[in-house]
């Protein structure tokens, strides 16, 4: 679908598709779509997907009864008829129309076919309706910050880059290096993860001209061309990306670096330190600060947290905002809150644990401004940027080496609405990568198209989604369904 | 609906007898059920009525593209009119005829316009494919315990494992065959090899990486614990480094010279850490097996190692023999491959309670052991303490080459590699 071009028309005056090499022009032999009937079919995508369900749901039929149901109605995409699957046919000899719209997912029948149809002009559409809520196309606005205008021409590319083999789609494993399985997940997480993807195969990093010695992001455009690029499926040794991480002076990560098997998570604060010092303005991330770049990881991973404290004596807020890179979860406070009351079997869902940290509230001593004094307050967080890649980790970003992993199971959703957590609404969700501990092994499981994987070193294997749902979650990466 | 007592899919019924809340609850979740196998079945026949499609098109316009004057227009688009059973290419619009799910069976890749393989070649719903076609290189995932999704196993990796399984090979190899003399050497060597070979083509062993700052090459399991070692960062450990430098240079002697920087310091702590030889004695304990054969294979490696010397699993075995005395008696153990049997006799003593079995099988041999060693210094240097020079032994491994390879890389990797993490 993304292969395909955008269609320049302006979003009010949707044209037929262009004709493209490989795909047909329309949908079925019967079907001659014109521009009132695409139109038309738009009008039926919003009744659809914008209003309560009720509407396309409830169809009449011939003889005046009129039913609500739970199962698919068809709407005529040649009259305002709505109708049963059964009365269908009726409908269809009685005024010959021919084409009818599922009610629920907005796909175009055929009557003569008898048979959905996928035309390639009202499939995009109907796609585009699902997942931005609207027919424009794309704001590429993101887009734009990775892009330039002239690497994007096709001449461009087709002139400088050679088409990979179909057979390279970046599913390899990665050889453990002795005690680096920590290592690996964080890189397969990153390897899967779209938005680092596309930067790094689109030339976002200039390996050539970089000029650093044992660079990282050197390293991870050679890893993601070795994943994207060759044929190989054995295993990668990611021999660079350790040296690197062992040549790099990170104070704060000095503990980091040993033989030993280490934390995910921090390992992931650490990659994502570096990959933003060597991309973007230099400037160190401060996870305090309201601080942002323009750089692959800001873009990606860094969200805006904010503490808003009200005085409960005067009622004035004061609003803090801070960005963070990772949601870190209460989970040891609110297992102990619920080890108290469930002496065993404590276990808890992801949604249970936002809501205690960003939309319950909690009270505190604070000195007030206005009345200058010490009152109590009520402070909420809650998320005022919602990363495109939201990581929430079951840890407590400690870096202290005996804090073990938290044992509490999380039971997570494979999507994940954010919007009653957010200031501003917004839904964040789909494809998940998660790594998760197994004692002292780790094991990251990532969706690719429609299939989850799950990737144990060098092992790579086909996984269920019940599997990944009774996982061990460590660290769950949430990626956006769709920019814009 | 409500007088009905299930409802679209009529999977979920409700009694006759039921009453009408309960006929509409088994209605409606019935209908439910219907709605999740509708919506499932919308999108397989989605992703597969589309690629069907796109399909008969590449068809029609391979078959337009090469009617036309294949040296005027491979670009544009010609002006003519082709037609399959499928679609219609007429003047640049590709137009479909019928339902692509009835017309076209197969589909074609979109990038490389070679049909796909449309099922697994091993595992879960498996079929042979036809050998005759050639199919697009993206397969379908193998779902097989045991494999990866391209049908890869790897050689087992747990303590031992790997080499066991080779010494069996070999064991059922040499066993046969207990004539003396020269005969041997050269069997062996080729057992080596048969083992690689005869290993299938989809079963991968680990691969060597190449050091960035010594520029050795080491065993992809052993390359933390080298980085560690060769770049290692803090001060911390390099006080350590040296500090080990000093204690190994007292008691190694000239023999430490060639040793330089390839022993990981954390191998040296007291503690046993999954660092090199510290594995030796677990080594021990899954080898023992190995010691039956090796007493029956002994009468004809003494002579056969004068040939060839440089048979790399039967080295490992006398290593862990030296080795297995304990954790403080490296060292020494180190000096006494210079040396003779004379400390073996210490090492004896100070065995501990689990490796009881050894010593007597150690005293009955000892004259063999040690003529070995002695042999084996004198030679490359591969005899000496393998194990903690790593890079050492698997760069003189490659250069090796051939069957030996496979076996010197899985027994370095059982000895130093930590239980899987």
């Amino acid at each position: 679908m993304a292969a395909r071009p955008a269609t320049p028309a302006s979003p009010k005056n949707v044209k037929i598709k262009a004709a493209a090499p490989g795909i047909p022009m329309f949908g079925c032999g019967c079907v001659d779509v014109m521009n009132s009937s695409i139109q038309y079919y738009k009008m039926l995508l919003r009744v659809i997907f914008d209003n309560t369900p009720i509407i396309p749901q409830t169809s009449k039929s011939p003889d005046n009864v009129v039913t609500t149901s739970l199962t698919s109605n068809y709407l005529c995409l040649q009259c305002s008829t709505i109708v049963s699957e059964e009365d269908r046919v009726k409908h269809g000899n009685k005024k010959s129309h021919r084409f009818y719209v599922d009610s629920r997912s907005g796909s175009l029948y055929c009557q003569f076919c008898e048979d959905f149809v996928w035309d390639p002009t009202l499939e995009e559409l109907r796609v585009r309706k699902i997942g931005t809520g609207s027919f424009s196309s794309r704001k590429r606005k993101h887009e734009e910050l990775f892009s330039d205008s002239v690497k994007d021409d096709p001449r461009y590319i087709s002139t400088n880059t050679a088409p990979a083999s179909c057979k390279a789609d970046g599913l390899r494993g990665i050889y453990n290096a002795g005690a680096t399985c920590y290592q690996n997940v964080v890189l397969q997480s990153f390897l899967h993860n779209p938005l680092l993807r596309n930067f790094y195969l689109g030339d976002g990093h200039p390996n050539g001209s970089c000029g650093q010695s044992y660079c990282l992001s050197c390293a991870m455009d050679d890893m993601f061309q070795e994943f994207y690029a060759l044929e190989n499926t054995n295993g990668y040794t990611a021999s660079s990306i350790l040296s690197g991480f062992w040549i790099s002076e990170k104070k704060a990560f000095e503990n980091l670096v040993t033989t030993k098997e280490q934390d995910a998570h921090e390992f992931f604060q650490f990659l994502a330190e570096e990959l933003h010092e060597r991309n973007g303005d230099g400037e160190k991330p401060e996870n305090g600060s309201e601080h942002s770049c323009d750089c692959v990881i800001h873009q990606s991973f860094y969200g805006k947290l904010q503490r808003s404290t009200t005085c409960q004596n005067c009622g004035g807020v004061t609003n803090a905002v801070e960005s963070f890179l990772d949601l870190s979860l209460g989970l040891d406070t609110l297992a102990q809150k619920r080890g108290k009351k469930a002496s065993k079997g404590v276990s808890l869902s992801l949604q249970e644990c936002l809501d205690e940290e960003y939309i319950k509230s909690d009270k505190c001593e604070y000195r007030c401004r206005n009345c200058e004094s010490m009152q109590q307050a009520r402070r909420d967080n809650s998320i005022k940027l919602l990363p495109n890649v939201l990581d929430s980790s079951s840890s407590k970003g400690s870096r202290d080496k005996s804090a073990a992993k938290i044992d509490t199971p999380v039971h997570f959703p494979l999507t994940l609405n954010m919007l009653p957590y957010t200031t501003r609404g917004r839904s964040a969700d789909i494809r998940e990568t998660i790594e998760l501990g197994r004692s002292c092994h780790y094991v990251s499981y990532c969706r690719v198209g429609d299939q989850w994987f799950a990737f144990n070193d060098h092992r790579v294997e086909l996984a269920t989604k019940s599997e990944v749902l009774s996982a061990k979650a460590y660290l769950l990466f949430y990626i956006i369904r769709s920019l814009g | 609906m409500s007088s009905s007592n299930t409802g679209k899919a009529g999977i979920i019924k409700a009694a006759d007898d039921a009453g009408s809340i309960d006929k509409l609850a088994h209605t409606v979740l019935d209908d439910l059920l219907y709605n999740i196998v509708h919506d499932l079945l919308i999108k397989v026949h989605r992703d597969e009525k589309i690629a069907r499609a796109a399909t008969a098109a590449i068809r029609v316009e391979k078959l337009a593209s090469d009617a036309s004057d294949s040296s005027l227009a491979t670009e544009t688009r010609p002006d003519i009119r082709a037609e399959t059973d499928a679609a219609v290419y007429d003047e640049g619009r590709t137009l479909l005829k019928g339902n692509p799910l009835e017309t076209t069976k197969d589909i074609l890749c979109p990038r490389c316009h070679l049909p796909r393989l449309l099922y697994p070649t091993d595992g879960k719903g498996a079929r042979k494919p036809d050998p005759s076609i050639i199919y697009c290189k993206k397969h379908p995932y193998i779902d097989k315990p045991g494999y990866d999704i391209y049908g890869q196993t790897w050689v087992a990796q747990g303590p031992g494992r790997g080499k066991k399984k080779k010494d069996m090979e070999k064991k059922v190899e040499t066993t046969p065959q207990d004539t003396p003399g020269a005969t041997p050497t050269p069997e062996e060597g080729g057992g080596g090899k048969g083992g690689a070979a005869s290993r299938p083509p989809n079963v991968l062993s680990f691969p060597s990486a190449t050091c960035v700052k010594c520029k050795r090459c080491i065993l992809v399991t052993r390359l933390n614990n080298h980085m560690g070692s060769c770049i290692g960062n803090s001060g911390r450990n390099a006080s350590r480094a040296a500090a080990q430098k000093i204690s190994n240079g007292s008691s190694n002697g000239a023999h430490n010279g060639s040793q330089g920087d390839g022993t990981p310091p954390n191998s040296q702590k007291g503690t046993p850490l999954p660092g090199s030889r510290a594995s030796s004695p677990k080594k021990r304990d899954s080898d023992d097996v190995e010691d039956d054969d090796d007493t029956d294979n002994d009468a004809h490696k003494k002579k056969k190692l004068k040939p060839s010397a440089a048979n790399p699993t039967k080295k490992v075995i006398l290593k862990t023999k030296g080795g297995s005395g304990s954790g403080l008696k490296k060292e020494k153990v180190k000096t006494s491959s210079l040396l003779s049997v004379e400390q073996k006799v210490d090492d004896d003593d100070a065995e501990g309670s689990t490796v009881e079995v050894a010593p007597k099988k150690k005293v009955s041999k000892a004259p063999s052991p040690a003529k070995k060693l002695k042999l084996g210094v004198s030679k490359p240097l591969l005899s000496s303490p393998g194990t903690t020079k790593n890079g050492k032994t698997s760069k003189s491994n490659g250069s090796g080459g051939g069957g030996g390879d496979d076996g010197e890389s899985e027994s370095s990797g059982t000895l130093s590699s930590p239980p899987v993490v």
